[in-house]
């Protein structure tokens, strides 16, 4: 396909002109994080004169980042292995067993992709309070995961209802036991179906912000998001230290993202597009 | 069950050995190296008992709480505001009721900052007052030497010194209109002396008058005065920018609360800076001084160490606590008998001899929407150009007469 | 036989159910009835049918503040679709011609849709700062400081410099949609119209665009569930208010506001809050019904 080299020209002069808008504030805030606060002021496009790494360090340690990195992964994860573990065991049993209520359950569980879970905060908090999680990582955990979990079931569902059916009956034959043959023989066969959860859920789990604001109140229990903006509180003055914030803060989504862009750009959009 | 539970959340009472962990909440984010400074000094004395003062940013700082208390969780001892602001926490029974016998220190508390304490329903005491602050402008007196300027004794002149500084090339005002509550400080220092103070205040409260009273919307009037005077870009000032350019040097005054002497001393030690009034239409007269209990220190009503809580705040009502206070933060304790060694802190003392309520925060915070919210977004506008006074005046009463019966009809 | 199936199945099943069914089911369906009970604090008190409703409608200031945020609701849609998505799809197309570097441009596109909108709302907040952030300096720089302003204190402003900010972070999401979309377009469609001699312009129009209706109809529905939810970024860079003076104030931000404290006091409202959760609630449901319904007929009509 030939085209004229002046459309090609002009397609990457377009491209460019975004990709640079997409990282120069990126590489700014990154270059930033070295600086002093006076050095932001007067120079806010160069190079740092000196290397200040000690702005990180004052972050990690002073700003408690350690603390707020640590309940994020855990929130994270515990999210994700509930999401997978509960979605798995559902999605096998809507996709291979044949009961009455079956398409019922599964359109409730499907229910939940359209229902906006933020509008029952309220609700939600008081039962949260009434449960005596509020203020605990739990809060976020049960509600995370009951969040992912109609993403979760709509995937796997689908995943378990194209293998084919002798796989299990063979197995049942052979008197292998029900959580036998899911654990050993069906959830290694959808296990890029997991991971697709796995990375849909991911994202938005780690960088929320809305649920912490409510439910978490203790300092030591933020995570990363809501951390955030009380070091914002009490850094305000120190754009420095501002700066080395927000880069550490972006550090480990960019990275991860460096090294599986595909499969995050794959399955952030994996509702959008299909196939 | 009941006993596991409760097992649970006393581990501490239960075994008696470890020490009691209290924890301390409060907006003042600044002030957090001075507190842990004097519960240091406290925990020397009561080695059972170990506080952790954690801050959280003040606009949040309400909603934070408000949503923790409904929980039924909180820290032990709470940073209360005053007034209205107290009243949303007491009214359900979330703030554990004081009275002389619990804290005799208090007996000897001004009575004005004690009704900052009380419940308005009850009349009972909830908290201790910390602080009384005026609403002042401070400035630079390095750059007013520069430019031959004197502390301005009416309005007129204030005006005139504003131009002269903007005619040598020098930012007059810190000021800015991003952060609401800084333009109702702004109204705070400027509007009394234009309303007639307290004579005003005393009308409005008891509903003889509305904020649609010219006197109200002339005084919010002399505001606009001043815009000429602050950054082109003022709009976009948030808090955190005024007092860094105030620290900075490179505005010459910086309208604000007497809250801010330490913080600006700690921050920039070379700043030379001192405080005045706002001047009075007239020469002569004596300009009123917004100025109000800043908040008092409370226990949370659940706390399983009471006791220690209750020791606490026993603490700050002392002359020693209120010395500490004072000396460390700039700032007037509410305990009676402390010295002032401060001068700039001194020179707010004297100036706010005649001191009028501040006007929202005092009077008009018993309810949503509290005449705070209200003003602070309408003086949004009217700096923006796009609200007369008369507009402000308007909106302010309307809203409060959905919980104040006397503007009702107005 | 039979009971062992059956107890599997309440196995496999029984857990995800309970957890779906409590964390959200009975919060959304206890939320519809929450905005017709009266209460103190988060204490319910009587069944009071419409009156929140009705106060929430007819009173000052909660009726102006309503309308307010609902139109600024609006307004982020709009202008989303018109300057985020109109903009995916154009660098979507060039895309599509696979120039050099795609696959670095997919990657480079995508990352900000990584990052959070705290960290995004706060970096944005540091460069727009009217006096120390960047952006002004860079327009001085550029010899266009009469642009300079306070973009975020400015109501005339703020909205839209916000829409932008949120634009930067969402752009590559639209961007690799469409550019699925246009890839997913049968070649042989596109070869026969050029043998007819049909133009570039002429293969986006007629070829493309038709195909790519379902990615807009998800797109478009995206965007305005997107918009209708808006929080993050007008809370971190404008406060719980929608400083200034309610300019950047969107329902989602009033929800909260009212559900859990106002600023000044603290005082919750939850029987005004529910009700406006059910206003959104009907709103978004309704809206993503329709979609849904449209999407459908649309892949129809395809196949």
């Amino acid at each position: 396909m030939n085209r004229p080299l002046s459309g090609r020209v002009a397609a990457q002069a377009v491209l460019l002109l975004n990709a640079f808008l997409v990282l120069a504030p990126m590489v700014i805030m990154g270059l930033s994080a070295f600086k002093s606060t006076r050095e932001i002021f007067q120079n806010p496009f160069g190079l740092p004169g000196v290397w200040r790494w000690e702005n990180f360090a004052r972050v990690w340690v002073e700003a408690k980042f350690a603390l707020y990195f640590r309940n994020s992964i855990l929130v994270t994860m515990a999210s994700i292995i509930i999401i997978l573990i509960l979605g798995a065991m559902a999605g096998y049993a809507l996709g291979r067993f044949r009961f009455g209520g079956n398409d019922l359950l599964y359109l409730y569980f499907l229910s939940g992709l359209m229902l906006p879970i933020r509008l029952g905060i309220i609700p939600l908090f008081i039962l949260m309070r009434n449960l005596h999680l509020l203020d605990t990582l739990w809060a976020l955990i049960l509600t995370y995961a009951a969040s992912g979990l109609p993403s979760a079931v709509f995937i796997l569902t689908g995943f378990f209802r194209t293998l084919p059916s002798d796989l299990d009956s063979a197995a049942r034959i052979d008197g292998a036991g029900e959580w036998l043959i899911f654990q050993r023989i069906m959830v290694p066969l959808v296990r890029p179906a997991l991971i697709i959860v796995a990375v849909y859920n991911l994202i938005p789990v780690w960088n929320d912000f809305f649920f912490p604001l409510v439910f978490i109140q203790t300092d030591r229990l933020k995570t990363l998001p809501l951390g955030m903006t009380t070091f914002f509180g009490q850094y305000s003055t120190d754009w420095g230290a501002l700066f080395a914030g927000l880069t550490l803060a972006a550090l480990p989504v960019v990275t991860l993202y460096a090294l599986l862009s595909q499969q995050f750009i794959r399955g952030l959009t994996a509702g959008a597009v299909k196939g | 069950m009941i006993c596991l539970l409760v097992a649970g959340f006393y581990p501490a009472a239960a075994t008696g050995q470890q020490p009691v962990k209290l924890t301390f909440w409060s907006w003042r984010v600044e002030d957090k190296w001075a507190y842990d400074k004097i519960i240091q000094a406290f925990q020397q004395r009561n080695p059972g008992i170990q506080v952790e003062f954690v801050p959280f940013k003040a606009t949040e700082y309400n909603t934070i709480l408000s949503s923790a208390l409904t929980a039924g969780k909180g820290p032990d001892i709470i940073h209360l505001r005053a007034y209205g602001g107290l009243e949303t926490f007491a009214a359900p029974g979330y703030i554990a009721q004081l009275d002389f016998d619990k804290l005799p220190e208090l007996k000897t508390f001004s009575r004005q900052l004690l009704d900052g304490a009380r419940g308005r329903k009850d009349g009972k005491l909830y908290g201790v007052p910390f602080a009384t602050q005026s609403l002042v402008i401070y400035y630079n007196k390095k750059i007013f030497a520069q430019n031959n300027l004197s502390v301005p004794k009416t309005w007129d002149e204030f005006l005139t010194v504003l131009k002269t500084l903007k005619d040598h090339g020098v930012l007059p005002l810190a000021n800015g209109g991003k952060e609401g509550w800084t333009l109702e400080v702004m109204s705070g220092v400027v509007a009394p002396n234009f309303y007639g103070g307290t004579a005003f205040y005393d009308a409005v409260t008891r509903g003889q008058t509305s904020f649609k009273d010219t006197a109200y919307t002339n005084a919010l009037a002399k505001m606009l005065d001043l815009r000429p005077y602050m950054h082109p870009n003022f709009m976009g000032v948030d808090y955190t920018t005024m007092q860094q350019q105030f620290i900075n040097e490179q505005a010459a005054m910086f309208i604000g609360g007497s809250w801010e002497i330490g913080f600006f001393k700690a921050q920039n030690k070379d700043l030379d800076f001192d405080i005045f009034v706002a001047p009075p239409s007239k020469a002569g007269t004596t300009p009123w001084v917004s100025s109000y209990n800043d908040g008092n220190y409370g226990v949370n009503a659940k706390t399983p160490y009471m006791d220690a809580a209750l020791k606490f705040i026993q603490f700050t009502a002392t002359r020693e606590f209120g010395q500490m206070f004072t000396d460390m933060l700039a700032q007037l304790s509410a305990v009676p008998g402390v010295e002032v060694r401060d001068p700039i802190l001194k020179h707010v003392q004297e100036l706010s001899r005649k001191a009028t309520p501040y006007i929202m925060l005092v009077g008009f915070r018993w309810q949503a929407p509290t005449g705070s919210t209200l003003l602070q977004s309408a003086l949004q506008g009217m700096m923006a150009g796009s609200k007369t006074p008369e507009q402000v005046g308007d909106e302010v009463t309307k809203g409060l007469s959905a919980w104040f019966e006397p503007f009702q009809g107005r | 036989m039979r009971t062992s199936r059956r107890m599997w199945l309440v196995f496999f099943l029984g857990p995800a159910t309970v957890v779906f069914a409590t964390f959200i089911t009975y919060p959304i369906l206890s939320a519809l009835a929450f905005s017709m009970y009266a209460w103190e604090g988060i204490g319910r008190r009587g069944f009071i049918g419409l009156a929140n409703f009705a106060r929430l409608f007819a009173t000052f200031p909660y009726s102006g503040l309503l309308v307010n945020a609902f139109w600024h609701n609006v307004l982020v849609f709009v202008v989303t679709m018109l300057i985020q998505n109109v903009t995916a799809l154009g660098l979507a197309v060039l895309l599509a011609r696979s120039p050099w570097g795609t696959r670095g441009y997919r990657v480079v596109f995508f990352l900000p849709v990584m990052l959070s909108l705290v960290i995004v709302g706060f970096l944005w907040a540091l460069f727009l700062n009217p006096i120390f952030g960047l952006v002004n300096k860079f327009l001085t720089l550029a010899h266009a400081g009469a642009l300079a302003r306070p973009w975020l204190g400015d109501a005339s402003t703020a909205l839209l410099t916000l829409i932008v900010v949120n634009a930067w972070r969402w752009l590559g999401f639209p961007t690799i949609v469409f550019l699925a979309g246009i890839n997913a377009v049968p070649e042989e469609y596109v070869e026969a119209a050029r043998i007819d001699g049909a133009g570039e312009w002429d293969v986006i129009r007629r070829i493309i665009f038709p195909l790519l209706a379902p990615a807009v109809t998800i797109i478009v529905l995206l965007t305005f569930i997107g918009s209708f939810n808006w929080f993050e970024l007008p809370y971190i860079m404008q406060g719980v208010s929608g400083a200034p003076n309610r300019a950047t104030d969107v329902l989602s931000l009033l929800f909260y506001r009212t559900a859990f404290g106002e600023v000044d006091t603290g005082l919750q409202d939850i029987g005004i809050g529910s009700a406006i959760a059910v206003l959104m609630f009907a709103l978004l449901l309704t809206v993503s019904a329709v979609g849904a319904v449209l999407l459908r007929r649309r892949e129809v009509e395809l196949a």
